[in-house]
C-alpha cells in the first residue's frame, strides 16, 4: 500500500496512470459502461411496452415449471436455481482473479474450471426452458375455439383467464385434435393419444369442463419477443463468456501468463463474466420477480 | 524514421501488454499503409475513406436537388447512368427515397462521425497528449476495418435489384421494419442495419481507445487543465459515442427482429394492402425514443469535434491565449450532459405526451447557454487578436458564423409550440443543414487545412483553398436561407413534387436557383478534393517543425514523425496550451519551462 | 525507468505497466472472509427477493390492492440494485479503485434515471392515450378484475400428481 501514497498528489498531471489501473482494464470497464446501456436499453424497451399495454401476464405463471417435476406448479424455482449457479461462478471466478493476483497457477486453473462449469449450467438452465415454453401446450381461446398454443416470439398464451361460462360454448366449437391433446395433457384419462382421438367428442368435453383446466385468452404478443430477445441476448454474452475462460483455462496451462508475470488477462475476463451475472441480475428482476 | 518502428516503453507509452519488441522493424507496404497500427496512418485511412463518402453523398443531394428545382425537366443523362431508376431521365419516387436516405445516413454517420472524429481524434489525441500511439494500437486498427467492412456493407446495398434503404436515415418502423410496405424496406434495409451494427463496433473501439488514451497517456505535466480544447472537445465526443451508440444497436436488433421473427416490438394495428398484419401490442414511438436517445448525441458527436479544432485554430491564427478556458471545458461538459437528456424534441409531434414534451423543451432550450459561451469566447478570442488569415482560419471564422446562423433557428424549433408548424418542412431542413451539416464541415475543412502539414509535410494549395472558401460560404447562405422562408411558408420536406400546391408555385425559381448553387458548391468541394490528393504529392514543402508557431506538442515531433512520433524522449510539458502573445513573447511552447519572472495567466 | 522494456529481465506486472503501481493485493484470510461475506449477502438478497417474489403470487390470487403491488415491487427494486451494489463493488473490485474512478463508472450511470422516468412516462402516456381514444383497444385488453392467478391451482396440481 505505501506506493498508492505517491499517487495521492495530482492524479490529473500525466506521466502515471491517474487511476492507477493499466489501459486494458479501464478499456474493459468503459466497454462494460457501453454494455449496460445496450441491456439498459432492451429492458427500458420491455418496460416501455409493458406500460402501454392493460395487461401483462405475472411471471409467476409462466415460469412455474421444474425439469423432471412434471406439471407441478413450482414458480420461480427453476430461475432461482439459474440465478444461484451464476452468483456462486461469480463466486468461483473471484477466486480465480485471486489466484492470480498470487500467481497461483493451479488455483487459477482449478477455479476457471469451475467457473466454467457455472457457466455450461446456466447455458443448459436456459436451453431447457426455451425448449419447454416452446413447446408447452397451452389450451388457449382464440376467436371462439380452444387451440393448444406455445409461447413464441409472436404470440403469448397467458392473457386472462375465460370465465368457465365461457370455455364450455368454446370447447364445443374445438376440434377433436385438440380435445384429444388437452385431456392427454391434462391426464384427464389414461388411455394414449392415439385412443382418445378415437373417442367421441362428447366424452371429451365431459372430462374437460369436469377438470380444473384453466384456459385463457392470448396475452400481449411483445412478451415473448422481448423475452426471447432479452434472455437470448444475455445467453449469447454468456455463451462468449464461457469461450473466452476456455481459452484462459488453456493459455494458463500452457503457463502464457506465467511467462507474461501477470494474470492481468483473467482479470479483464473476469470482469466481463461478473457483468454477465450483473446482468442476469436485472433480467431476472424484470422478467421473473415483478 | 519513417520506415522504423520504434516504440520506447516509458512513462507514457505502454501500447502492448508486456510482449517483446522488435525495435527495429522493418515495415513492409502492408504493415505501414494497409493493415497500419500507427494512430497516424489511421488518421489519414479515415480521411480518405470520407472523402470517398463526401463524394458520395454529395453527389446523392446533387441528383436530388435535380428533381426539387426542375421537376417539369428530365435529365436523359440521368438513364443512362442509373436505368430503370431515371426512366425517361425523370428521377423515381423510390429513387428519390433512397437517395435523401442515403445521403442523410452517408454523410451523418460515415462521413461526419467516423470521417471527422475518426480522423482527428486518431491525429491528435496521441500527438497533443504526448503519447507514443493510442492505448491499444491493434484496436485502433480493428476500429477502422470495422469501419471500412460497414462502408462495403453499406455501399454493396446502393447496387441491390430494390435499392438501398429508403425510409429516412431515421429509418422509423412501421415503414422500415416490413418489407411489404416499400422497395427501401426490403434488402437494403437489412444491409443498412447489417452496415449500423458494424458501424456502432467501430465507433466502440474507437472511442474506447480515445477515452483511455486521454485519460490515461499523457505525457508528465500534461494535467487535464493543461490539454488543448481539440483534446477536451475529442474527450466529451469519445464518451457520447460510448454511451450512446448502444442504445441505437439495441434499437437496431429489435428493429431485426420486427423485421425477421415475426415480433411486435414496434409494430402494432397494421395493415397493408388491406390485410392486417398479427403483429400487436408494439410502440413504433418506442423505436423513436431508442433512435433518438443516439440520434441527439449524434448531432454533438459531430460538431464537437470540430468545436475543439476550431477553438484551437482562431487561438493560433490570432496569436491570443483562447478566451474562457475553463469555461470552453465546462460549457463541453454542459453541452456533453444535455446532450443526453433531450433527445424527444425531435419527436413533439409524434404522439408523445405533450407534458414530458413540455420538459423536454426546458431541457432543450438550456443548451443554448453553454452555445452561447463557446460562441462568445470564440468571438472575444479573435477580438484585437493579429488574425492571420490562412484557410484554415477563415474556415474556422465561418464556422463560428454558420454555428451562430443555424443555432438561432434552434431555438425556435425546441418550442414544441413553434415545432407544431415548423416540423418536417424546409426549416427544419436548412436549421439542421446550417448547424451541424455546413457548420461540422467548415470545422472539419479548417481541420483539414491546418493540420495538413503535420499529416504529410506539405501544405495544401492556399489560393486554390481561398476559392474554395468563398465560394463555400456564399453558397451555404445561398442554398440554406432560403430554405427558412419555404419552411415558414408550410412547405412540407421529403416531397418528391410539390407542384400540386399552387401557392408554392412562388418558389419555383427560388428551388431552380437553390439546384444551380448546390451544383456549383459541389464542382468547388471536388476542387478541395483535388487539392487535397495534389497537395499530398505536390504541395510547397514544409520546412519548419512548427510552422504555424503553435504551442501544442504536435509541432514538437519531425516534420515526418515515424511510428512513436517523437525521435527521442517524449517531451515534459511545463504549461497549458495557449500561451499566445505572452509577456512580449508571440508564443511559448508548451514543453518550456516556466520561466521566473513570468506573470501567470 | 527504462527506455527499452525487455521481458526476459523483469516479469512483474509493475515493468509492464510503469505507470501503474498495482496495489490491490489483499492478504489471503481478509480476502477470503470479504468473498463468503458477500456471497451470503447475495443468497439472502435472493432469497429475500424469491420470498417477494411468492408474496405477489399469493396476492393475486385474491384481488391485490394496487398500492400494495407497487410496494412489494418496489422493494424488489432496492433489494436488486443492492445486489447489484455487492457485486460492482466486490466482486468486480470497483471499491477498491481510486475514487475518481468510480466516479467515472457511476455519473454515467445516472443517465439512466432520466433514460427510465422519460420512456416508462411516455409508455404510460401511451396507454392513457389509446384507452381514451380506442375504445377497441381498452375493451380488448383491459382485464376484467378476476384474480390473475386461479386459488385453487394448488388442488388442481394435486389433484393431479393422484392421478399420475
Amino acid at each position: 500500500m505505501e506506493q498508492t501514497v505517491t499517487h495521492n498528489t495530482k492524479w490529473w498531471s500525466g506521466g502515471k496512470s491517474p487511476f492507477n489501473i493499466e489501459y486494458g482494464k479501464i478499456m474493459m470497464w468503459y466497454f462494460l459502461l457501453s454494455d449496460s446501456f445496450t441491456f439498459g436499453a432492451f429492458l427500458i424497451s420491455l418496460g416501455t411496452v409493458r406500460f402501454g399495454l392493460n395487461y401483462w401476464p405475472e411471471p409467476s405463471i409462466v415460469f412455474n415449471t421444474f425439469p423432471f417435476a412434471g406439471h407441478a406448479n413450482l414458480p420461480l424455482a427453476f430461475v432461482s436455481v439459474m440465478t444461484f449457479v451464476l452468483i456462486i461462478s461469480s463466486v468461483t471466478m473471484v477466486l480465480a482473479v485471486h489466484a492470480g493476483h498470487n500467481r497461483d497457477r493451479k488455483g487459477v486453473e482449478k477455479y476457471l474450471l469451475l467457473t466454467i462449469i457455472g457457466g455450461l449450467i446456466f447455458l443448459s438452465c436456459q436451453a431447457w426452458e426455451w425448449t419447454h415454453l416452446l413447446t408447452a401446450k397451452n389450451p388457449v381461446l382464440v376467436g371462439d375455439h380452444i387451440e393448444v398454443m406455445a409461447q413464441r416470439n409472436g404470440f403469448n398464451p397467458w392473457g386472462e383467464i375465460v370465465l368457465p361460462q365461457d370455455v364450455a360454448p368454446a370447447l364445443a366449437k374445438t376440434s377433436p385434435e385438440t380435445l384429444a391433446t388437452l385431456v392427454h395433457e391434462q391426464h384427464l384419462s389414461h388411455a394414449s393419444h392415439a385412443e382418445l382421438l378415437q373417442t367421441p367428442k362428447d366424452q371429451l368435453i365431459q372430462l374437460l369442463s369436469n377438470s380444473e383446466m384453466v384456459v385463457r385468452k392470448p396475452g400481449p404478443a411483445a412478451f415473448g419477443g422481448f423475452f426471447y430477445g432479452i434472455t437470448g441476448f444475455h445467453g449469447f454474452h454468456v455463451s462468449v463468456g464461457v469461450i473466452l475462460l476456455i481459452i484462459m483455462l488453456i493459455q494458463t496451462k500452457m503457463g502464457v501468463y506465467d511467462r507474461r508475470g501477470h494474470y492481468l488477462m483473467i482479470e479483464k475476463i473476469g470482469l466481463y463474466w461478473h457483468f454477465v451475472d450483473l446482468v442476469w441480475v436485472f433480467v431476472f428482476l424484470c422478467f421473473y420477480l415483478v | 524514421m519513417s520506415d522504423t518502428l520504434h516504440i520506447q516503453h516509458g512513462v507514457a507509452s505502454h501500447g502492448h501488454s508486456g510482449e517483446p519488441h522488435v525495435h527495429h522493424h522493418k515495415e513492409t507496404f502492408i504493415s505501414k499503409y494497409i493493415f497500419s497500427m500507427d494512430h497516424k496512418m489511421i488518421a489519414k485511412q479515415f480521411l480518405v475513406t470520407g472523402i470517398i463518402w463526401a463524394i458520395i453523398g454529395g453527389l446523392f443531394s446533387v441528383l436530388f436537388r435535380l428533381q426539387l428545382g426542375f421537376p417539369d425537366q428530365s435529365f436523359p443523362i440521368l438513364e443512362t447512368f442509373f436505368g430503370r431508376w431515371a426512366e425517361g431521365g425523370k428521377i423515381k419516387p423510390e429513387f428519390y427515397y433512397a437517395l435523401t436516405t442515403m445521403h442523410g445516413t452517408v454523410l451523418i454517420f460515415f462521413v461526419l462521425t467516423a470521417g471527422l472524429s475518426g480522423t482527428f481524434a486518431n491525429l491528435l489525441i496521441p500527438l497533443q497528449v504526448g503519447a507514443r500511439d493510442m492505448a491499444s494500437p491493434f484496436m485502433n486498427m480493428l476500429s477502422y476495418w470495422m469501419f471500412f467492412a460497414a462502408s462495403i456493407v453499406m455501399l454493396s446495398s446502393l447496387f441491390t435489384q430494390t435499392g438501398p434503404a429508403a425510409g429516412g436515415w431515421t429509418v422509423y418502423p412501421p415503414l422500415s421494419a416490413l418489407g411489404l410496405a416499400s422497395q427501401g424496406s426490403k434488402s437494403g434495409m437489412d444491409l443498412w442495419i447489417i452496415a449500423m451494427t458494424l458501424f456502432v463496433a467501430s465507433q466502440l473501439l474507437g472511442g474506447l481507445n480515445y477515452i483511455s488514451t486521454i485519460l490515461n497517456m499523457r505525457t508528465k505535466g500534461m494535467s487535464m487543465t493543461r490539454l488543448p480544447l481539440t483534446i477536451w472537445a475529442l474527450l466529451f465526443t469519445a464518451i457520447l459515442g460510448v454511451l450512446s451508440f448502444p442504445v441505437l444497436l439495441s434499437g437496431l436488433v429489435l428493429l431485426m427482429f420486427d423485421r425477421h421473427l415475426g415480433t411486435s416490438f414496434y409494430l402494432s394495428d397494421i395493415f397493408v394492402a388491406g390485410q392486417a398484419l398479427p403483429n400487436e401490442g408494439g410502440s413504433a414511438i418506442l423505436y423513436q425514443h431508442l433512435f433518438w436517445f443516439l440520434g441527439h448525441p449524434e448531432v454533438y458527436i459531430i460538431i464537437m469535434p470540430t468545436m475543439g479544432l476550431a477553438s484551437e485554430i482562431l487561438a493560433i491564427n490570432s496569436r491570443k491565449p483562447i478566451f474562457g478556458y475553463m469555461a470552453m471545458i465546462a460549457s463541453l461538459m454542459a453541452i456533453c450532459v444535455l446532450a443526453f437528456l433531450v433527445w424527444a424534441h425531435h419527436m413533439f409531434v409524434t404522439g408523445m405526451n405533450p407534458f414530458l414534451g413540455s420538459v423536454f423543451v426546458l431541457l432543450t432550450l438550456l443548451i443554448a447557454i453553454p452555445s452561447a459561451i463557446k460562441v462568445f469566447n470564440w468571438i472575444t478570442t479573435i477580438w484585437r487578436g493579429n488574425i492571420r488569415f490562412t484557410p484554415g482560419m477563415l474556415f474556422a471564422i465561418g464556422f463560428v458564423s454558420i454555428f451562430i446562423s443555424g443555432g438561432l433557428t434552434g431555438i425556435f424549433l425546441g418550442n414544441s409550440t413553434i415545432d407544431i408548424h415548423l416540423h418536417d418542412t424546409m426549416f427544419v431542413i436548412a436549421h439542421f443543414h446550417i448547424v451541424m451539416g455546413v457548420s461540422a464541415f467548415f470545422g472539419m475543412f479548417a481541420g483539414i487545412y491546418h493540420w495538413f502539414p503535420k499529416m504529410f509535410g506539405r501544405y495544401m494549395n492556399n489560393t486554390l483553398g481561398y476559392i474554395h472558401f468563398w465560394v463555400t460560404i456564399v453558397c451555404a447562405y445561398l442554398i440554406f436561407w432560403p430554405m427558412h422562408y419555404q419552411g415558414f411558408a408550410g412547405m412540407p420536406r421529403r416531397y418528391l413534387d410539390k407542384s400540386s400546391w399552387v401557392s408554392f408555385g412562388q418558389f419555383h425559381s427560388l428551388d431552380a436557383m437553390i439546384t444551380v448553387v448546390t451544383i456549383i458548391v459541389f464542382a468547388v468541394q471536388l476542387m478541395f478534393v483535388f487539392n487535397y490528393f495534389y497537395s499530398m504529392y505536390k504541395g510547397r514543402r514544409v520546412r519548419t517543425q512548427n510552422p504555424w508557431e503553435a504551442t501544442t506538442l504536435e509541432w514538437t515531433t519531425p516534420i515526418h514523425p515515424g511510428h512513436g512520433n517523437w525521435d527521442g524522449e517524449i517531451p515534459e510539458v511545463h504549461r497549458w496550451a495557449y500561451d499566445y502573445g505572452k509577456d512580449g513573447r508571440d508564443f511559448i511552447p508548451q514543453t518550456e519551462p516556466v520561466g521566473e519572472n513570468e506573470s501567470s495567466h | 525507468m527504462s527506455q527499452h522494456y525487455d521481458p526476459t529481465k523483469d516479469i512483474s506486472p509493475s515493468a509492464a505497466y510503469p505507470e501503474v503501481s498495482f496495489a490491490h493485493h489483499t492478504d489471503d484470510a481478509t480476502f477470503k472472509h470479504r468473498v463468503k461475506k458477500t456471497t451470503l449477502i447475495l443468497t439472502l438478497l435472493t432469497i429475500a427477493e424469491l420470498a417477494l417474489g411468492f408474496t405477489i403470487y399469493a396476492l393475486h390470487k385474491g384481488e391485490p390492492s394496487h398500492a400494495a403491488l407497487l410496494l412489494i415491487k418496489g422493494v424488489v427494486c432496492i433489494l436488486t440494485l443492492a445486489k447489484a451494489y455487492y457485486i460492482v463493488s466486490v466482486f468486480m473490485h470497483l471499491g477498491d479503485e481510486i475514487r475518481n474512478f468510480i466516479m467515472t463508472i457511476v455519473v454515467p450511470l445516472l443517465l439512466f434515471i432520466w433514460f427510465i422516468i422519460a420512456f416508462l412516462a411516455d409508455g404510460h402516456s401511451y396507454k392513457t392515450m389509446r384507452n381514451q381514444y380506442d375504445r377497441y383497444f381498452k375493451e380488448s385488453t383491459t382485464p376484467s378484475g378476476h384474480p390473475v392467478i386461479p386459488s385453487d391451482v394448488h388442488k388442481f396440481s394435486s389433484q393431479k400428481g393422484q392421478r399420475q
